[in-house]
């Protein structure tokens, strides 16, 4: 446990260090909401096809943080973690690393949308729940899959061609309850909804657990 | 001949269910009329489809827990074959659909599941054409595999039970599953999805004979 926070806390500092790419990410979520603003004439989009613009967004957002998550370990480093955490910790580490990173990801894209096309959210708690557990859920396949393609050897696209129909599930259950929330259900009627988003979060969490000492061997 | 009786025995229920199928008496029901014969040749491909994939998955444990190749071969072809079935019930579902629907494809949740079903093993076969090393490939595919039937069974499985479907006996349809699967129906249903599941091993092994032949 002491392991993973040690990582945690060295993803973060790694993060914050090389600011260039915290700004590359922040400069693309602000140029494609404006793009969208602009290209729709500045005009509100309707609540449906907000949701799923907002979900794109995050997506590709999503899908750039990922093809980095394990490329700025060099194999030297790699092999050091690993003898030091052992991948149990890694993978929780990450895990915890990317949830956070895609929830923030998620949270400023909806933040960037109310600013643009305001905020027709009614229920914004369920929202934001909605948001935590959807990241959570796309942090745990993007994880594994950027983790799989990093083993193929720098084939960049491929990362994203495995986690596509694997984000599907997740992403469609989240933006149900994402149009719930917009249309203002109370959030102890959508409870059922959130609890098999959140089972879900957690038994995938343990399968890539359990799956990612394979990835390490060689 | 290896297992010369499951073959035959499979060979033999697909017969029986592809000619009896068509002659024998259904029950009918509004809309779907005739076309509840699709049961037996539509339904049965997922049927088949959904055991050569969990056999797939199976064999990719096996591997992982045993490094042994010859339950990778297994794997592979395991799940080619059920990619074969996922194709054949996309087919006879579509055909189906435009008569009774009115349309190639609709919005539907079954329909998804299938669409991600099929876009999951695709790139399965890209990730395992993408690694050269033999032994490197089946893991890290093995991993993969294992990951990807448990999010399939979470989408065809789950979600679709939590929204309504246009299918026979979901949200109100007339269908076959609770009240309507008469005897009839099961004499030949049963058989089919038997058959082709007998049929699909037996392809399956040939492609596993082939592949443990090149290597």
């Amino acid at each position: 446990m002491k392991n993973t926070w040690v990582l945690v806390r060295r993803y973060f500092s790694q993060e914050v260090r090389n600011s260039n790419v915290l700004f590359s990410l922040g400069l693309y979520l602000v140029g494609v909401a404006y793009l969208i603003y602009l290209l729709n004439g500045g005009s509100v989009p309707a609540d449906k096809v907000w949701n799923t613009l907002l979900w794109i967004v995050v997506f590709f957002g999503a899908i750039q943080l990922s093809s980095r998550s394990f490329e700025f370990e060099s194999n030297d480093y790699f092999y050091y973690y690993q003898t030091i955490a052992g991948p149990g910790a890694t993978i929780i580490a990450k895990l915890l690393f990317n949830s956070a990173y895609i929830a923030v990801i998620s949270t400023v894209t909806w933040g960037l949308f109310s600013v643009f096309f305001g905020n027709p959210v009614y229920n914004n708690i369920l929202f934001g729940l909605a948001l935590l557990l959807g990241s959570a859920g796309c942090s745990v396949v993007l994880t594994l899959t950027s983790g799989v393609a990093q083993r193929t050897q720098g084939n960049a696209t491929l990362g994203a061609i495995l986690a596509l129909p694997l984000l599907l599930p997740i992403l469609q259950l989240t933006s149900v309850l994402n149009l719930q929330a917009i249309v203002g259900v109370p959030t102890n009627e959508a409870l059922n909804l959130l609890g098999s988003l959140g089972a879900l979060d957690v038994g995938i969490g343990l399968l890539a657990y359990l799956l990612f000492p394979y990835l390490w061997q060689d | 001949m290896k297992g010369l009786p499951y073959k035959i025995a499979g060979l033999l229920l697909i017969i029986f269910s592809l000619t009896y199928g068509l002659w024998t008496e259904v029950p009918e029901l509004p809309i779907i009329e005739q076309s509840i014969r699709n049961l037996f040749y539509h339904v049965s491909m997922w049927f088949a489809m959904v055991a050569m994939m969990a056999a797939s998955f199976g064999n990719a444990i096996g591997f992982l827990s045993s490094e042994n190749m010859a339950r990778d071969r297994r794997s592979i072809s395991l799940a080619e074959t059920g990619m074969f079935f996922s194709v054949m019930g996309l087919l006879t579902g579509m055909l189906w659909a435009k008569f009774t629907w009115g349309a190639w494809w609709t919005n539907d949740p079954k329909l998804n599941g299938t669409a991600i079903t099929m876009l999951i093993y695709l790139a399965y076969f890209v990730l395992r054409n993408s690694i050269d090393d033999p032994r490197k490939r089946a893991r890290i595919s093995g991993v993969y595999n294992i990951f990807a039937f448990v999010m399939m069974i979470v989408f065809i499985g789950i979600l679709p039970r939590m929204t309504d479907s246009l299918h026979p006996g979901n949200g109100g349809n007339p269908g076959f599953n609770s009240y309507d699967l008469d005897n009839r129906l099961r004499l030949v249903f049963y058989p089919a999805v038997l058959g082709w599941i007998l049929v699909g091993t037996w392809i399956a092994s040939l492609r596993y004979r082939l592949r443990t032949l090149e290597e």
